[in-house]
């Protein structure tokens, strides 16, 4: 086994990576890893990202709305 | 512990900072001076009875205030010093062992009385601790330089300097807090780290695309295949929060450095690094 995975510096990597991945997947399913969003809470400042989401959304929103005024305002101006 | 094995490993320690002095010292006094001459520059803008009421102020902001409660509004100075820091580190490790075998010097040091393990453990310990220590200490110099400048400023303007003495203060603790969050920083990376050092000792011709590259198809291929996204999820469940590494109160340090993360992320570190002392046995 040792000699198959120091054969080459490829079969080196593979077994590296696979034990890697390995220890990975394991730990994820165990633990139910998930990715966390950036809240940066200290006593400092505040930090969160999903005012920025939400801010983003709500803009997008009007931005919308916008625009259907102004299609409404251009079909009033073609007819 | 063997003095032998501790000269030998302070030579190896040496060697990277001599070999890589443009990253180590270069990088970061560059910084400074720039930093320096930017803020001369606004100085000069800025009209002297303005400049002194604005010392003034600062002054009486930092007057009998702790620099333990102070020092987090200084740090903030230091984010362009983070980020230099982080981006030579990336250079460093992914050309350190790959330089080795191009310029064929690590046929010489194989030759020495070094072990593979001994050689990379030099390369982690050099960035991980060793390199924030020149980082802090430029920001230091260039600190007292400021420091001197609003001496001088506040006596040709006659203004109470008791709170500039604070404002040092408080400065000098930052540097601690920002050296001790560089270490954390490089510690919870620490699987990053040996990423690059793996990849750095594996690839024969552009290291960063084949770190890069194989990172991408790993994702790709768990995605394919299994249908999960754990490598992701773990690449952005350690990146995405800097709450998770950055250090702004000594009262967390203890917090951040022993948890469970922080611990996992080490071991799984371990093992690219294992891979990369295996790795430098290809020399060619």
């Amino acid at each position: 086994m040792k000699d198959l995975i120091l054969r080459n510096r490829y079969t080196l990597l593979l077994a590296t990576l696979a034990v890697y991945m390995g220890v990975l997947v394991a730990e994820g399913m165990v633990t139910g890893r998930e990715a966390r969003i950036i809240e940066y809470e200290n006593p400092y400042f505040d930090f969160n990202l999903n005012e920025f989401e939400e801010y983003r959304e709500r803009r997008n929103e009007d931005e919308d709305e916008d625009d259907g005024i102004s299609v409404r305002f251009e079909d009033t101006g073609d007819v | 512990m063997n003095k032998f094995a501790v000269l030998q490993f302070y030579g190896l320690l040496r060697r990277e900072v001599l070999e890589h002095r443009n990253l180590f010292v270069g990088a970061p006094s560059v910084l400074a001076l720039l930093i320096l001459v930017a803020t001369a520059w606004v100085a000069t803008q800025i009209d002297q009875s303005q400049l002194a009421e604005g010392l003034e102020f600062v002054s009486m902001l930092f007057d009998g205030l702790s620099p333990f409660d102070m020092a987090p509004w200084i740090i903030p100075l230091a984010i362009p010093f983070y980020l230099t820091l982080y981006v030579c580190s990336v250079i460093y490790l992914i050309n350190t062992l790959y330089q080795d075998r191009k310029e064929m010097s690590v046929l010489f040091w194989q030759s020495m009385p070094v072990s593979n393990l001994q050689t990379v453990l030099s390369k982690i310990v050099a960035i991980v601790f060793v390199a924030p220590v020149f980082y802090v200490l430029i920001m230091f110099a260039m600190y007292l330089i400021g420091m001197i400048w609003l001496t001088i400023l506040g006596i040709s303007n006659e203004v109470d300097l008791v709170g500039i003495g604070w404002l040092f203060l408080a400065a000098i603790v930052s540097l601690v807090l920002i050296y001790i969050s560089a270490v954390v920083t490089s510690l919870w990376l620490l699987p990053s780290i040996g990423w690059l050092l793996l990849f750095s000792a594996f690839a024969k011709k552009t290291p960063l695309l084949w770190a890069g590259g194989v990172f991408i198809l790993a994702g790709f291929f768990e995605d394919f295949i299994f249908g999960t996204q754990y490598l992701a999820n773990w690449v952005a469940s350690r990146t995405s929060d800097p709450n998770q590494y950055l250090i702004l109160e000594f009262q967390k340090v203890f917090e951040r450095v022993f948890n469970y993360d922080m611990f996992f992320g080490i071991m799984v570190g371990s093992i690219l690094i294992v891979g990369a002392v295996f790795m430098r046995r290809f020399t060619d």
